[in-house]
């Protein structure tokens, strides 16, 4: 058995939740699509592959002032700003919300919890879209997960024709339910067609003995140095914190993205970079990714998105590394 | 054509002229990349057909220092199209690379293609031989076209407010990644004022004023010094037409200096240049 609900119910439905949360939906602008807040349904697309950038911004914002203080006539103010209201992000895909398991291994199971992240988290309902199929550059069953993987959401939509089937996973999920109108059928929802093959992943173990090999030096021959592979990725989650004088002389302590990949990343006091060269930077990403990241908090730091491997201007394919790495 | 490529880059490679081509290579998922050919029995690696848009100019700027210390800095050929060739003279002109460490195989060129479309700026380009190369590959196509800046006009139509409304637009979807920056041949600053810390012009935000000062500076700083190769525009994760900011100044500089980028190594571009007798018809 299973619950479905017609498109036009479906937006019914959305724009009642768009009143009462912050409805973060799919948004065409200029041939691209983003996760953006929506005012109601009519601004979202369904039909659409997959967001150009993932929802990493929601809950960790590109820039985020997580402190301010103020200058008053006597002494000063401090102030945490924090999120206001709660949220539901729509039409998520798998392998966007299993990426956010991934962060959650760092910034909620270890200790201390980052505060900034657990709130938006904690206030955030997501809603999963299951995928129709695996676009080009997918590789998500290679890293356990399926394009209708419903174990990373708090509601689970699937497209039947004009239909959805709504399937409820968390309490999170059902207490957002409300009178979205459901109809019990006969069957399960359709899966999508799952590749067949599988890249081969190395062990996390495995990485540290091909650490100099030349591989790395020719592969990034054609590196460009830019952040665009950092910052379209759904896991890669480095940030910096900087404390700034406003104009007005008050100060905010800003925390924004960062990457390893630029240049400046680990540059230290006193100017020393122990990470000069684009080939060291380039590797580092990888290495984080299957060896460092999996060691130290869990999870692979990677759910086959594929956007860099899309977004990459020089084509570095991350599936082409991993086949490369396999066969080391 | 690529015959001829291969045939020079394998002579050079095994004559010890040079100890890296830089070229074009089939990449992953039909794409083409840039190619770094070492040994003379990877040439045949080496491909050119109209996918070819990279402007390889950029990648001559990690062959500066030497490969080992102590040595010359290396010996490199590279394929260039006619846009690309603009790049090299703004680079030797400026001092970047020696001429004579690069030998440059010069392609003609009809055009290339983005996702099977021949590119805006390929339908407007009168230069269809490169201006500088040691090696000419192909034949002069007979139909060239023509720059109209009607794009440029588009926008130069729009009141103030409006222009400013469409910048924003689509100034928001940047994400301060730096492939425009990175990509391009001309932008090779050690420290880009962007992420300059002292003296600070503008913070680690990826907000609206810090994209906008960084695109504009950007702009500026490529007056005169832009070949059009659009690098930076395909380089550009979220789609920003980039290329429009360069142009309008491309086109500025060209009407109140008669100067066009690249034509040789020797002309100092404008900007980098002071007459004290010059008045600018402003």
């Amino acid at each position: 058995m299973m619950k479905v609900t017609t498109k036009d119910n479906l937006t019914a439905w959305l724009d009642k939740l768009a009143r009462g949360y912050t409805l973060i939906a799919p948004k065409a602008i200029e041939e691209q699509i983003f996760y953006k807040p929506v005012a109601r349904s009519s601004e979202i697309v369904f039909d659409f592959a997959k967001a150009d950038l993932p929802v990493k911004e929601y809950f960790l914002p590109s820039t985020h002032v997580i402190l301010s203080i103020e200058r008053q006539e006597e002494g000063i103010r401090v102030e945490e700003p924090s999120l206001e209201g709660e949220r539901v992000i729509f039409a998520l895909r798998p392998c966007d919300a299993r990426a956010l398991r991934v962060l959650d291994a760092l910034f909620l199971e270890e200790e201390p919890a980052d505060p900034y992240y657990a709130e938006r988290r904690e206030r955030t309902t997501l809603i999963g879209l299951a995928c129709r199929e695996m676009g080009e550059e997918c590789f998500c069953t290679s890293l356990g997960l399926a394009p209708d993987d419903a174990s990373d959401v708090d509601l689970m939509l699937t497209e039947i024709e004009e239909e959805y089937a709504v399937q409820v996973v968390t309490e999170k999920g059902k207490a957002i339910l409300g009178d979205l109108v459901l109809e019990k059928v006969e069957g399960t929802p359709p899966r999508p067609t799952l590749r067949e093959e599988k890249m081969p992943i190395l062990e996390a173990e495995a990485w540290p003995q091909h650490f100099d090999h030349v591989y790395w030096a020719r592969l990034a021959d054609r590196c460009l140095s830019c952040r665009l592979c950092t910052y379209v990725c759904p896991t890669c989650r480095c940030f910096d914190v900087r404390d700034y004088e406003t104009p007005n002389r008050d100060i905010e302590r800003l925390r924004a993205w960062d990457s390893c990949l630029a240049e400046s990343y680990r540059r230290i006091a006193g100017g020393y970079n122990p990470r000069p060269t684009k080939v060291q930077r380039l590797r580092n990403r990888f290495y984080c990714k299957f060896c460092y990241y999996p060691k130290d908090f869990g999870p692979i730091a990677c759910v086959g998105c594929g956007r860099c491997i899309a977004k990459c201007p020089v084509n570095v394919d991350i599936v082409e590394v991993l086949e490369g790495m396999a066969v080391l | 054509m690529i015959d001829k490529i291969q045939a020079k880059a394998k002579e050079l490679l095994e004559r010890g002229q040079v100890s890296c081509f830089i070229g074009y290579e089939e990449g992953t998922r039909r794409k083409v990349r840039p190619a770094f050919i070492y040994e003379p029995q990877d040439v045949d690696r080496l491909i050119w057909d109209e996918r070819c848009t990279y402007n390889l100019a950029v990648y001559l700027h990690q062959f500066k220092s030497p490969l080992k210390r102590g040595e010359e800095p290396p010996r490199v050929g590279i394929l260039v199209k006619p846009c690309d060739s603009r790049s090299l003279n703004v680079l030797f002109h400026e001092e970047q690379i020696e001429r004579k460490r690069v030998y440059i195989v010069g392609l003609t060129c009809e055009g290339v293609k983005v996702n099977g479309q021949l590119q805006e700026r390929c339908q407007r380009c009168s230069e269809r031989v490169p201006l500088v190369y040691d090696l000419l590959v192909g034949e002069e196509p007979n139909e060239v076209g023509q720059e109209n800046y009607a794009d440029v006009a588009r926008l130069e139509g729009m009141s103030p407010g409006e222009r400013l409304a469409f910048w924003v637009r689509e100034f928001e979807r940047c994400i301060r990644c730096y492939a425009c920056r990175q990509a391009c041949p001309a932008c090779y600053c050690f420290e880009c004022v962007a992420e300059q810390l002292d003296p600070l012009w503008m913070g680690i935000a990826i907000d609206l004023p810090q994209k906008q000062f960084f695109h504009v500076m950007r702009a500026y700083h490529l007056a005169g010094r832009c070949s059009g190769c659009n690098a930076c525009e395909e380089a550009c994760p979220t789609g920003i037409p980039l290329s429009l900011l360069n142009r309008k100044i491309a086109k500025e500089v060209e009407a109140l200096f008669g100067y066009r980028t690249g034509q040789d190594a020797e002309t100092p571009p404008p900007l980098a240049t002071f007459k004290k007798e010059e008045e600018l018809p402003l």
